[in-house]
């Protein structure tokens, strides 16, 4: 639940108000200098309508430079930002040869697979050596490896489930998956902060899509029985399928999902169950299977299981898990497996090589300690956050913290300070998040030691001071201090 | 200081559902106020023609951008909203929800403080009358996706 400080609210509004004022007088100076000027492209149609891009040519150009920042160096704990400037006021930026090494709290390495690694990394380039960089095919024509095989046993049984398919990219599971599963006739309830590639595949099925309160089961519940009892629009005929689409962290909220509650209103209305567990699977649960081991749901319950591989396991691609005839039918009609190039075979390698790691089956610890180690480094940081008086939200155990900003200046004020101390966050605002709800993005990872949490620490609070992002009083030190003294005497 | 709690809504357009948060309404009343301060500073007139001439800015910005103005300023929905200007947007399309009858409701009481200040002389009287009466049509229910004389139509 998100509190907002009123004045803060509207003067957001205000903020917004103006840089929309501004931004439609210089649209409207433009039309007026370009009236004189004329182009040679007369009867084609304009790429995109007049006002289709003003957002990105008004707002997100002027600060451009908090986006899309190119590094040079693996995505480990601390990183190297490649520096750029600009001639004409972040309209267009250039590259310089220097990078400044920071620290690096945008990358979603919350395992610490993202650099090098002891026991992967020689696997990876062994198999490098052996299969080459590219399958060079899709997966029925000749793009199947032996590592392919293992990988999708291997996800399988880590995930829990009888089966799994693979593809060779995250977001395309979700877009490519979801048309093969429903069609015209199905309904679709997703939440409503699910990320875009859900949206994508919802909108390219057909089907019907409707829209539940994030993670509320009882919304959930009411929004069901209401469009059950309604049925397909205008022929109100029975639907043919429903899919509730969830997923385990949301990766703007740091939310866990309340799954025991919506597997349980779903099997009430026999609804089936997609979880998508893009930032949960390696990341959460004692062994890092997710947010069903987590909160001790049934994998046998939620009937499709979507995870990737890029966050926990330092790799590419996504998986599916479900019962061995979903996964049969999906090899046999999903675009992605039949006509898209398959997972290049090193990056399979560093996915099993990772799993192994994490289940401790390569004869060392080190998965039990990354894992114990996210979990208390992700504590740690939140309740220091908590404590200097920022609004950071998310769960307890989220290894995903945003710092709430709000105010539309806040937001490069703070990625511009916090990259001259050299630290390297991740700010997002609308429309990735609603107007008002502008945030900074920290993703903690297992390789963050303590003096790094430290440091980050200083640095954000520094920078939280100079654009005034702590909304909640600090909890007070000197009360400490007092009962210490006492205790001495 | 107040807080207040930002539910999360169940508005997937992002170009109207930056208007269930709370904090809105607020904001509008206080702009339409600081505006009205900020024309008698400059023109140096009798509160009055102060309320008209704020009244008519009023009108001509909301009738713009609420009336006129098709489709999202962003590209990601696919164009899905290009035909619709953004009172046909908001709630998705149900009528009579608490924002609209808000919004119904701000140039009726604008409408009312100008014609009351001005004394109900000619020729603002007539002006304010006018713009109020389109203002209220434009967001009857009945005008819903109504283009009359295929004035702003698609091609």
């Amino acid at each position: 639940m998100i509190t907002i400080p009123y004045l803060t609210a509207v003067s957001t509004y205000f903020s917004y108000g103006l840089l929309f004022a501004f931004g439609q007088l210089r649209d409207y100076s433009r039309l007026i200098f370009d009236w004189c000027s004329t182009n040679n492209l007369q009867g084609y149609a304009p790429i995109c309508l007049a006002h289709e891009d003003f957002y990105i040519r008004r707002l997100y150009h002027r600060i451009q430079d908090c986006f899309n920042r190119p590094i040079s160096s693996a995505p480990d704990s601390w990183v190297d930002v490649i520096e750029r400037y600009s001639n004409d006021n972040n309209k267009t930026l250039k590259r310089t040869t220097k990078s400044t090494r920071c620290l690096n709290l945008g990358s979603y390495n919350y395992l610490g697979f993202g650099s090098f690694d002891e026991y992967c990394t020689p696997r990876v380039i062994e198999s490098l050596k052996k299969f080459s960089a590219s399958t060079c095919s899709s997966r029925v024509d000749a793009g199947t490896t032996s590592v392919h095989a293992e990988l999708e046993e291997c996800v399988a049984k880590y995930v829990g489930k009888p089966a799994a398919i693979v593809t060779g990219m995250g977001f395309a599971t979700n877009s490519a998956i979801i048309p093969v599963l429903i069609g015209k006739g199905g309904l679709i309830i997703s939440d409503s902060l699910n990320h875009t590639s859900i949206v994508n595949g919802a909108r390219g099925s057909g089907a019907t899509i409707r829209v539940f309160q994030h993670n509320t089961p009882a919304h959930l519940e009411r929004v069901l029985k209401e469009q059950i009892a309604e049925g397909q629009p205008r022929t109100h005929r029975p639907w043919k399928k429903i899919i509730v689409v969830v997923e385990g962290i949301y990766s703007m909220e740091g939310e866990i999902c309340q799954l025991p509650e919506i597997v349980s209103v779903c099997k009430k209305y026999k609804a089936y169950v997609y979880l998508d567990e893009a930032h949960s699977i390696g990341a959460i649960g004692k062994t890092g299977r997710g947010v069903c081991e987590l909160l001790g749901v049934d994998t046998a319950d939620v009937d499709i299981m979507m995870g990737t591989f890029t966050k926990s396991f330092g790799s590419c691609g996504g998986y599916i898990a479900g019962s061995k005839e979903l996964i049969q039918y999906l090899k046999y009609h999903c675009p992605a497996h039949l006509y898209a190039t398959s997972i290049s075979t090193p990056s399979a390698q560093q996915i099993i090589s990772a799993i192994k790691v994490i289940l401790g089956e390569d004869g060392s610890n080190r998965g039990a300690q990354k894992l114990a180690r996210i979990r208390e480094n992700s504590n740690f940081f939140r309740a220091e956050l908590q404590k200097m008086g920022f609004e950071v939200l998310g769960d307890n155990d989220s290894p995903v913290m945003p710092i709430m900003l709000y105010n539309p200046a806040k937001i490069p004020a703070f990625s511009r300070e916090c990259l001259r101390e050299n630290v390297a966050v991740v700010v997002v605002g609308f429309p990735a998040t609603p107007l008002l709800l502008a945030r900074a993005r920290i993703c903690i990872s297992a390789s963050h030691s303590r003096e790094d949490l430290i440091k980050a620490l200083k640095v954000i609070s520094k920078a939280g001071d100079l654009t005034g992002i702590k909304y909640f009083p600090a909890a007070p030190k000197k009360q400490e201090e007092e009962k210490d003294r006492i205790k001495l005497d | 200081m107040m807080y207040v709690r930002a539910l999360p809504t169940t508005d997937v357009n992002r170009n109207t559902e930056w208007f269930t948060y709370p904090g809105v309404w607020t904001t509008y009343i206080l702009i339409l106020f600081f505006s009205w301060l900020l024309v008698l500073s400059i023109f140096n007139c009798s509160p009055g023609m102060a309320w008209t001439i704020v009244h008519l800015a009023h009108f001509s910005v909301t009738y713009h951008l609420f009336h006129w103005k098709k489709g999202t300023p962003f590209g990601d929905d696919q164009g899905i909203y290009n035909r619709l200007t953004w009172w046909e947007q908001i709630d998705n399309g149900k009528q009579l929800t608490r924002n609209r009858k808000f919004l119904t409701l701000v140039p009726v009481v604008l409408y009312l403080i100008a014609s009351h200040t001005t004394d109900y002389q000619n020729p603002m009287l007539f002006l304010n009358t006018l713009a109020v009466f389109i203002m209220v049509v434009a967001k009857f229910p009945h005008m819903h996706k109504v283009r009359i004389f295929g004035i702003n139509a698609d091609q």
